[in-house]
């Protein structure tokens, strides 16, 4: 199964590759979205090595281009997971798959490329949905959760999705530091066990001050390390300094409003740059987050409330809540499996009032911001990146397909495990 | 005697009823007005009205007139479709598994029934109206079901769904293998793999076999008059075996992998008896000429994937395939959080494998109406069915469309805008009672 | 119940002591209280009036009774006598029972998993429990204890608070059967309450069965084949046929509504215990017709919890009604009785009982609750529960209304035998 997958890549790519070198490609005939300004109707993309050249309503098509006839369909930027566990994870309940989080609280050294698995048929799967490039991160745990253990998991990783090695893959090694917050719920769930626990608030008041003693702790030795001029190198120091040094944002994750607010004190006493991740409750402290300026990387919108008694929607409409109120939102999967199901985390937020446009840049433009990379990806503007897709719709709406998809300029095939097994035993008769 | 509560406050228990047209014991005359019904199995009207009496659809129509005392809601500009079912749901139950023995048919859900649970309302706000809710997947075969009626706030006997035929889970695959480990001198419950998993279950209609025969030897000898005669033991294990065996117990069975579904079907053909529905049935689409052969329905996920190793050659396809080969198929959540969109979900066929807008809608109302055997009841709206609607403010199959009234039985059980009220007043309330609560720990102090 | 072979014991009073104290000197044997207000507990209020107790048993109670020559005369001027109060589920008395964590790995319902329905508490007394002397100095003159490990924990027993020998507590066994929806800990059969309920028809049937079987196998046993035997089954068999109290485990609503349908369709008399949410299922009870025994112990937040967690609405409200339980009961005419729960001392009984007051329940159902009701629910209001001549002399004198904060209690008579309450005692006196 997997070297029928990797040859038909082959095909695509050599051919490809070839053309994406020397030749020039030229999107004609669609309605171009550049979140750049107004859309184009009946425009024109001009890419040149891998890079978008022109774009425009009266560009000329160069001789000898190939052309992508995009007539009666629309093109977008390619969609950005912001946080996903791609190539981490190939079954999530086989451990011997699973390459999500290390042991020990503390590992700020390991970055999550170095485990991506380049030939993970979860990648085609995303990829054949609209998703062009994303960050993947340590600290998951597996099952249907967004979150994982307490700790310093490791660095992000910004990667295309496509290449043959995760060296080709690569837009970015180090996008962010993890850190999962420790929580004062008591309530929580229990990784190793699989279920939900219910501890004793002071037993989990006195956990959670240790921890987050221990934090400023590493972050103090970090501080130092990174002053000190004569040093025995350590890997884990020499990592979290990164992010001492403002090189690194620390991605914090947290949910509950107190934990939240918690961080957003810690990362200011700290000195660092905060992105909060999932942010179940941010709504809850959105003023905070827009005075202080911390973006939030929001978890699915389709999850259900925090109590009983919480409205039923307030999921739904956390994200244009935070917004309204001068929050920066970004969309991700926090998934591997169901990366490809992200515009539809948007879809819903924009159905329960979040502006459409803010949606769709949640997964584009704003995580390209974010992580620093808006240069080259997150819009179609000349000199980025030509990570490009081409729908017949609105790529937030379900029934939307896509129907050519451009990564570094290289149309790359839409064709995956789901298209492939459907096509055999459609064939069965 | 069932008392029916609503469990708001009693302030907002008049306004509901100003709203939805009387109290929980009233049956109320409706019309629902200007909206495009979507009645799934005759097509689309345009500007239809939909009349109401007694919890039943009496007419459909356009411009239809409003009898006198009538509640009217006004559907313009919105889409009414049947009242979404759920095929396959663990909500509203105390327990859900009971796996220390590899057969638990014993124990049903009905026993466990909890009418407080949240994710009922939870559900309606997502239209649905009708729920499976099933065993868990612990066991080969595992415990009885109860279908049920989202009417939030009657009692537990007031949430099911009188008549529907009752069913049974079976679960096939890796979960019923991985029972308690045989950790601190706890022994591991057999079966350990597929082979052992169709050994309980021929081994369990063998012993319902010779039971039914114990039974019916008794009969006949009682039929003669014959005296001094002892019943045989009831079996509450083995009865539930022998209802399916007469075709007056529908099986649900959960699997995965395309060889043991087909192991499963022969078993039950071996028995003499078919299998109403397989669940998740994520390789369904490899089989599906056999399935369709032997008779089942199938009540697969729209799209998940990869989270065991039997579901790593799921596709989000499964649903079309097995659809376009004659397979009854419908969509379920097996998920409080799933079942609330399931709109969606259903939307995503006609994406994955070319469904039409019908065909995607019928898996989430009529087929699995049919799986159930309450399709006389529910599943589409036709004259002489229950009244049960879901009210969207656009298209249903779009993620853009938002629930707006749900309606069970001819009353509105949920409703957007009444909601927004009824939070606050929750609020309200939730201040009120800590504050009379507060008094009574500083006293204990 | 009165087809069962019960055994009535007519406490030795003479020489009773009390359980930790040393021995008392022998007491008179016949005594008349004078001019006291007297609340019977089964409507009569005297307010003036006599009450002549003679060889553990009431013999006279009334306005103008004449007082017998040789009795011994208490002056009840100022005070308030009233019927000794029954505590209606407890484990006062009763042997400690094993931990449940060595419970035997169970394979199915035919190894009667937590089920020791034979065990009858009646059978398993220790006098040596502090709480017999610290329940009768506050006016508990009674209680049924019961054992209540496993899912039918065994047979309770009606028991006078007093004693020389651990027999003399008895007044009457079996009262009722108690019946807990506990799965198994070691993950054996049943390890939910969806296999608990399941196996409670089961075993239910079974011993209809038994009953059946055995019976017909006495009759005639050729032809026939043996019948098994288990010891579980005579017992859940006896309870169907005699309409034994079957408690049976409810507090929200659709608990409640959970045990009374169950216990209908095993065949058997359910009273349900709990009740933290009576309030809403007491029009249900009321029709059903069944009884109910309402835990003292009010439902509150655990102590170690996140203060700032958001709990249910419906935890909060049920924590506010709880109190409201019994007057709601006593509205709608359901019959019902109180038991402390656990509840550490009888002080905290009584704050109990008043929170109730303090949310509508009369005095007059106060006191029911705690006399006729329970006496009636487990059968044996033919001899207890009320002043009336001929009944079990268990009675109180107080100085005042008994539900009074300030009220103390004087003296407590159990069985005809006499307890003055000594001021200095912490425990007792004062309610």
């Amino acid at each position: 199964m997997i070297l029928t997958r990797t040859l038909t890549i082959l095909v695509l790519f050599s051919g490809a590759a070839a053309s994406a070198q020397d030749d020039v490609i030229a999107i004609t005939g669609g309605k171009i979205v550049t979140l750049a300004g107004e859309p184009i109707e009946n425009g024109t993309i001009i890419i040149r090595n891998g890079r978008i050249a022109e774009v425009g309503a009266n560009v000329a098509v160069p001789a000898g281009a190939e052309v992508i006839d995009a007539s009666g369909l629309e093109v977008y930027p390619g969609m950005m997971d912001a946080v996903s566990r791609l190539g981490l994870t190939e079954i999530s309940s086989t451990a011997a798959t699973v390459d999500m989080t290390e042991l020990g609280d503390y590992n700020p050294q390991l970055t999550a490329a170095t485990a991506v698995h380049p030939s993970s048929e979860h990648i085609p799967v995303a990829r054949a949905n609209g998703i062009t490039h994303a960050v993947t991160a340590p600290g998951g745990s597996g099952g249907f959760g967004v979150g994982g253990p307490y700790g310093i998991h490791g660095q992000a990783s910004l990667i295309n999705l496509a290449g043959w090695t995760v060296e080709e893959m690569a837009v970015k090694m180090s996008v962010g530091m993890v850190l999962h917050w420790p929580t004062i719920q008591t309530s929580t769930f229990d990784f190793s066990t699989f279920s939900r626990v219910e501890k004793k608030f002071s037993e989990v008041k006195e956990q959670y001050e240790d921890r987050v003693a221990e934090l400023e702790d590493w972050m103090d030795a970090a501080r130092r390390y990174a002053g000190e001029s004569e040093k025995e190198t350590d890997l884990k120091l020499e990592a979290l300094a990164k992010v001492v040094e403002g090189e690194l944002p620390m991605m914090i994750m947290a949910d509950d409003a107190r934990d939240i607010k918690r961080a957003v004190q810690f990362a200011e006493e700290q000195g660092i740059k905060m992105i909060l991740l999932s942010g179940r409750d941010a709504w809850k402290e959105k003023a905070l987050l827009a005075e202080k300026n911390i973006p939030v990387i929001l978890g699915p919108t389709l999850r259900l409330p925090r109590t009983e008694d919480e409205a039923y929607d307030k999921p739904l409409t956390a994200a244009s809540e935070l917004q309204a109120a001068g929050v920066r939102v970004i969309f991700a999967s926090f998934s591997s499996a169901n990366s490809r199901l992200l515009p539809y985390e948007v879809g819903n937020a924009v159905a329960r009032g979040l502006p459409w446009e803010e949606g769709l840049k949640g997964i584009t433009l704003y995580p390209a911001e974010l992580f620093g990379v808006s240069d080259e990806l997150g819009s179609i503007e000349e000199g980025k990146r030509a990570n490009l897709i081409i729908t017949d719709g609105d790529p937030l709406e379900i029934r939307t397909e896509i129907k050519h998809l451009l990564i570094d300029g290289v149309p790359t095939s839409l064709d995956n495990r789901h298209l492939e097994l459907y096509e055999k035993y459609r064939a069965r008769q | 005697m069932n008392v029916k509560r609503f469990v708001w406050t009693a302030g907002l228990v008049a306004s509901v009823r100003v709203i939805a047209g009387g109290g929980a014991a009233v049956a109320q005359t409706m019309v629902i007005r200007g909206g495009t019904i979507l009645t799934v199995t005759n097509g689309t009207m345009v500007n239809g009205d939909i009349l109401v009496e007694d919890g039943k659809i009496v007419e459909i129509g356009t411009n239809l007139s409003v009898p006198e005392g009538a509640l009217v809601i006004d559907a313009r500009g919105q889409f009414v479709m049947p009242g979404i079912i759920d095929a396959h749901s663990h909500i509203a139950a105390e327990s859900i598994n009971e796996g220390s023995v590899a057969v638990s048919s014993m124990t049903g859900i009905e026993d466990v029934l909890d009418p407080t649970d949240i994710n009922i309302y939870r559900e309606l706000a997502g239209g649905v109206t009708t729920s499976n809710i099933l065993h868990g997947s612990a066991n080969p075969i595992g415990g009885k079901n109860a279908v049920i009626k989202h009417r939030w706030g009657s009692d537990a006997e007031g949430l099911l769904f009188k008549g529907a035929l009752p069913g049974i889970k079976f679960a096939l695959g890796e979960n019923p293998k991985r029972s308690r480990g045989g950790r601190r001198g706890v022994p591991r419950r057999y079966p350990a793999t597929r082979m052992g998993v169709i050994d309980v279950i021929r081994e369990a209609f063998t012993k319902a076999r010779a039971y039914r025969k114990e039974w019916q030897d008794y009969e006949a000898q009682k039929a003669h008059g014959q005296a001094d005669l002892v019943p045989p033991r009831r079996d509450f294990e083995l009865e539930p075996l022998v209802e399916i065996m007469e075709g007056k117990r529908l099986v649900h069975a959960h699997c995965y992998r395309a060889d043991e579904i087909l192991q499963l079907l022969r078993v039950a053909e071996e028995f003499d008896f078919r299998i109403a529905t397989l669940q998740h049935v994520l390789e369904g689409y490899k089989v599906a000429k056999e399935i369709a052969e032997h008779g089942a329905g199938a009540s697969t996920f729209s799209d998940w994937w990869a989270y065991k190793m039997e579901a790593y050659d799921a596709i989000p396809y499964n649903a079309a395939l097995m659809t376009e080969k004659g397979v009854l198929v419908s969509l379920n959540s097996d998920s409080a959080e799933e079942a609330r969109h399931l709109n969606q979900e259903a939307a995503k066929t006609l994406k994955w494998g070319g469904l039409s807008e019908e065909q995607a809608l019928a898996l989430i109302t009529i087929n699995p109406a049919k799986q159930l055997r309450i399709d006389d009841r529910v599943g589409s709206i036709e004259v002489g069915k229950d009244a049960d609607f879901a009210i969207f403010d656009t298209h249903p199959l779009s993620v853009y469309a938002v629930p707006q009234k749900t309606i069970v039985d001819g009353k509105v059980y949920f409703d957007r805008e009444e909601d927004a009220e009824r939070q606050k007043a929750l609020v309200e309330e939730r201040a009120e009672l800590l504050e009379k609560l507060k008094p009574a720990t500083e006293e204990k102090q | 119940m009165k087809t069962n072979v019960l055994r009535l014991c007519i406490a030795s009073a003479l020489i009773a002591t009390t359980s930790a104290a040393g021995e008392r000197p022998k007491g008179p044997d016949r005594y008349a209280i004078t001019g006291a207000r007297i609340v019977t507990g089964s409507g009569q209020v005297i307010e003036q009036g006599t009450l002549v107790l003679e060889h553990g048993l009431i013999t006279a109670v009334g306005a103008s009774v004449e007082v017998p020559d040789g009795v011994w005369v208490i002056d009840g001027s100022g005070k308030v006598v009233y019927p000794g109060l029954v505590d209606a589920l407890s484990d006062i008395a009763l042997e400690k029972s094993e931990a449940s964590g060595d419970a035997p790995f169970s394979r199915g319902p035919l190894d009667r998993p937590g089920t020791t329905s034979w065990a009858a508490a009646a059978d398993a007394l220790v006098l040596d429990d502090d709480r017999v002397e610290a329940w009768r100095n506050a006016g508990f003159t009674s209680t049924v204890s019961s054992p209540s490990t496993g899912i039918v924990s065994g047979q309770a027993a009606f028991l006078n608070l007093a004693g020389e020998r651990d027999e003399d507590l008895v007044v009457a066994t079996p009262v009722a059967l108690r019946v807990n929806f506990e799965p198994n800990a070691n993950r054996s059969f049943p390890g939910s309450l969806m296999g608990v309920l399941a196996y409670i028809r089961q075993v239910f049937a079974d011993a209809s069965h038994y009953r059946v079987s055995q019976t017909a196998y006495a009759r005639e046993p050729r032809g026939k084949r043996r019948p098994r035997y288990d010891r579980a089954l005579a017992p859940l068999a006896e309870a169907q046929v005699d309409g034994w109290p079957v408690l049976m485990p409810g507090h929200w609503e659709h608990e409640i509504e959970r045990a009374v349908r169950l216990g209908r369709e095993i065949g058997v008399r359910p009273v349900v215990y709990g009740l933290h949410e009576g309030h809403r299922a007491a029009e249900f009870l009321a029709s059903e017709n069944v009884a109910v025994l309402v835990s003292l112990k009010w439902p509150e937040a655990d102590e170690d919890r996140d203060p700032e967690a958001e709990e249910p609405l419906r935890v909060l409200r049920m924590r506010e009604q709880a109190p409201k339980t019994p007057a709601a009961l006593a509205k709608a005419g359901v019959m019902f009785g109180f038991y402390s729960d656990g509840l550490e001392s009888p002080k905290e009984i009584f704050a109990s009982l008043r929170k109730a007051i303090d949310r509508g329940l009369t005095h007059e159902s106060a006191l029911h609750a705690l006399t006729l009701g329970p006496a009636t629910i487990f059968g044996v209001d033919d001899r207890l529960g009320s002043l009336e001549a001929g009944k079990i002399a268990n009675v109180i004198v107080a100085d005042g209304a008994l539900f009074d904060e300030d009220t103390r209690i004087e003296t407590v008579f159990v069985d005809g035998a006499k307890y003055e309450i000594r001021k200095s005692t912490d425990e007792g006196g004062s309610p």
